[in-house]
């Protein structure tokens, strides 16, 4: 039998943090026990009811509509820590997180539009064997996904992307590798989450309007190499701290899941 | 039979504008709220007389719009004092002087005025009596403290009046008496010394058969019941006295009279179950069962599509009762005390009725869902088998502290086992729950990885539709928040969910 403790009659209806406290420290984190709730007559749980008693009192009471609490939908907020963006609807919220936290480089933060971009990415840039390997075969994958062709550089990839998929000459997520620039951007605040020029470097802050802008002037080609990517998340120009790492896609990176934790 | 009969202290006229009357209502709520974060939260009720009927309407609208001065009362008064003419007619004349509030400081500055007054109204003159205390109802309608105060020397006769056998002076004294008790603890004080308590039951006793005089007996009860003291000096007295069988009986709405004094029976039991004072006489006093019989049989009404202006007045107190009944130590067993189990349906069926107007009372028929469902497994698996599920689950998106209710109440049901989490798991619950997982409030978020927990300790399946639903990615999510206690939750439970199939995505 549970009753709400004596010594705290309120009756905690939020309940949770407090156990929470108590608890840490022991094996499970979980403190959730059905208990019944006492409610005293001055909590605030019981306000409206005894304001709508009080107006029925006082002769004011009445239906009216327009005045009345209509219950809102919860908001929602991005749980990542440093971003903390708050959405009004479940949509805007996931648009916002595949935009910005799902295929995340675990290694150096970008972010890309799609796990297929991401997985070109780490391997281009991060394995270390990729470049030994790229000496003696073709290894540089079509960005465009289902395109089987594979090319000894960089370059000769663009060209096909330009000749074969209509691709731009700047498409924005293929930035040659420089070799300093991963060491130097150790450590240093990321202005860039999206693009990896360096001239990205220099817009900071207005880095996701730049790549939206980008991103609607090659939306066709877009469209056909990135089905799933259809967003436009002009309203999240915000960036989030470089000491935070974050985001499904980072744990696909080269350290291990366990590792991250 | 249903509805708020507009009685005798209906104060509203038609005249008043809708607009204006939205104004006059928006700024009086703001008031009130502070006067309850200021624990005063008192209101007076002013009857406008039916007698006033035989005078006509007309002569009472034009007096009221009339400014009335306190040289008319010097003048009244000195009529009162020097004797000889009518005195009843000086007393009506009195009466509409006092409708203006700023008269009533300068009638007890005035000397002699009250005194005056209580002696018409101790007098043999019955007819002066009845004006005198509409004089006095009046003044206890005064804002202003001070006038409360000076009418104390007319408390023992009021109170001597209730014992009386005729039914419209005593809900004048009544009313009156109520008024007064609003205005401060000395006088409640007072009033307690003169036995008001046991007037009020005496009183109830005489007038056995009039709603209209136990609705004025119950308001009364209920300004004494709702200070701050009430808890502690009057609670316990009514319940020895006998009070409750009395207010059990008052919970009948009446086909004639509407449910005006079933309100303030309900207020009255519902601030007796909110205090801490033993709960047991209430229960053995067949508070619960009544309670909750008239709840089903009034969502039975509501749900005829018949739902009244003002029967949220009698659901909230009901509820509230019934809540707290639950909540107590002298309830050992929820499915004794409760034992129609339509209760429950009836309880989800105004949580969806009531949304859209009180919000509040949505989230307070949940938590009495949640005082069922907390220790009986009777009850959860009354609520899966009757269909209530579905329903719960559509409040699940809402505010206001609702889906933290639900939570709660699904909670409830996943603690009692596998076969309650499976069915919530059969029943749809983790669609909703992945979106509450990422909700901005942290209490909500906490609430739905318990309940998630629960479920996927318990069943391999609800793990497995968790991981089909996209779930893990919102837990991975959660393991980056700044909030340890949520990190620590959301990675506790990526461990428990089936790897085989989170190593598919």
């Amino acid at each position: 039998m549970l009753h709400c403790d004596p010594a705290e009659p309120e009756g905690d209806v939020s309940g949770s943090p407090v156990d929470s406290v108590r608890v840490r420290g022991t094996s499970s984190p979980f403190t959730f026990t059905p208990r019944r709730i006492q409610i005293l007559g001055d909590h605030e749980l019981f306000e409206d009811g005894d304001i709508h008693r009080h107006l029925y009192l006082q002769d004011l009471f009445a239906t009216v509509t327009e005045d009345s609490p209509t219950p809102k939908v919860s908001e929602f907020r991005c749980h990542i820590a440093g971003c903390s963006l708050m959405f009004s609807s479940l949509d805007g919220y996931e648009q916002h997180y595949s935009t910005l936290h799902q295929h995340v480089c675990s290694t150096c933060r970008r972010c890309f539009p799609s796990r297929h971009l991401l997985d070109i990415h780490i391997l281009e840039w991060h394995d270390s064997f990729f470049q030994v390997m790229a000496e003696k075969q073709s290894m540089y994958q079509c960005l465009v996904e289902g395109c089987p062709s594979k090319f000894s550089s960089s370059n000769e990839r663009k060209d096909h992307l330009i000749r074969t998929h209509s691709y731009p000459p700047d498409f924005r997520f293929d930035r040659p590798r420089k070799n300093k620039r991963p060491k130097r951007r150790k450590g240093v605040v990321h202005t860039d989450l999206m693009d990896t020029s360096e001239e990205g470097a220099a817009d900071s802050g207005t880095v996701l309007d730049s790549w939206a802008t980008t991103h609607h002037t090659h939306h066709c080609e877009q469209r056909q190499s990135h089905p799933a990517d259809t967003g436009t998340p002009t309203q999240y120009s915000r960036r989030v701290p470089s000491s935070v790492c974050f985001g499904q896609g980072s744990v696909r990176g080269f350290r291990g899941r366990r590792e991250k934790k | 039979m249903w509805r708020l009969r507009t009685v005798g202290h209906k104060a509203r006229g038609p005249g008043i504008r809708s607009e204006e009357f939205k104004l006059k209502r928006r700024e009086r709520e703001k008031v009130l709220r502070q006067a309850r974060r200021d624990r005063h939260l008192v209101s007076k009720r002013l009857l406008l007389h039916d007698y006033d009927e035989e005078e006509g309407d007309e002569e009472h609208t034009r007096a009221s719009v009339k400014p009335a001065s306190s040289e008319q009362v010097v003048e009244i008064m000195c009529k009162l004092q020097t004797g000889g003419e009518d005195k009843a007619t000086a007393l009506r004349s009195l009466r509409n002087v006092l409708r203006s509030p700023e008269v009533h400081v300068a009638f007890i500055r005035l000397e002699n005025s009250v005194p005056v007054l209580v002696g018409l109204l101790s007098g043999s003159d019955a007819q002066c009596r009845v004006e005198a205390a509409k004089c006095l109802h009046q003044l206890s309608h005064s804002p202003c403290p001070n006038v409360g105060l000076a009418c104390l020397p007319a408390t023992p006769y009021l109170l001597t009046y209730l014992s009386g056998q005729r039914g419209k002076f005593t809900e004048l004294c009544l009313y009156t008496l109520g008024n007064l008790c609003a205005e401060s603890e000395p006088v409640r004080e007072r009033l307690q010394a003169q036995g008001i308590v046991m007037a009020l039951v005496s009183c109830i006793q005489n007038h056995g058969g009039s709603l209209a005089v136990l609705e004025a007996v119950a308001f009364t009860l209920s300004q004494l019941l709702q200070a701050r003291e009430g808890a502690s000096k009057v609670a316990p007295l009514v319940l020895t006295l006998g009070l409750i069988p009395h207010l059990v009986a008052g919970l009948t709405p009446d086909p004639e009279f509407g449910i005006g004094a079933a309100i303030e029976c309900a207020w009255c039991l519902h601030y007796l179950a909110s205090c801490e004072v033993d709960k047991s006489e209430l229960i053995s006093q067949g508070v619960v069962s009544r309670c909750s019989s008239l709840l089903i049989t009034l969502e039975e009404t509501v749900a005829q599509g018949d739902l009244q202006e003002g029967l949220e007045l009698l659901i909230w107190p009901l509820v509230r009762c019934l809540g707290n009944l639950l909540a107590s130590s002298a309830c050992e067993n929820t499915e004794e005390c409760v034992r129609d189990t339509r209760v429950l349906s009836a309880l989800c069926g105004f949580s969806h009725r009531v949304l859209q107007m009180h919000p509040a009372l949505t989230k307070e028929t949940l938590w009495v869902v949640n005082n069922l469902t907390a220790d009986s497994p009777a009850w959860c698996s009354a609520l899966l088998s009757f269909g209530l599920l579905p329903g719960l689950l559509q409040l699940l998106p809402l505010s206001l502290g609702i889906n933290c209710m639900v939570l709660r109440i699904v909670g409830n049901v996943a603690h009692k086992g596998s076969v309650f989490s499976l069915m919530l798991t059969q029943g749809g619950l983790l669609p909703p729950l992945c979106a509450t997982l990422k909700m901005a409030d942290p209490e909500v978020v906490t609430l739905s990885l318990e309940v998630l927990y629960l479920l996927v300790t318990s069943s391999q399946q609800a793990g497995e539709e968790f991981v089909k639903q996209n779930g893990q990615s919102v837990l991975e999510m959660i393991q980056y928040s700044s909030d340890e206690a949520l990190r620590q939750r959301a990675a506790a439970i990526v461990d428990l969910l089936p790897q085989a199939a989170a190593d598919e995505r």
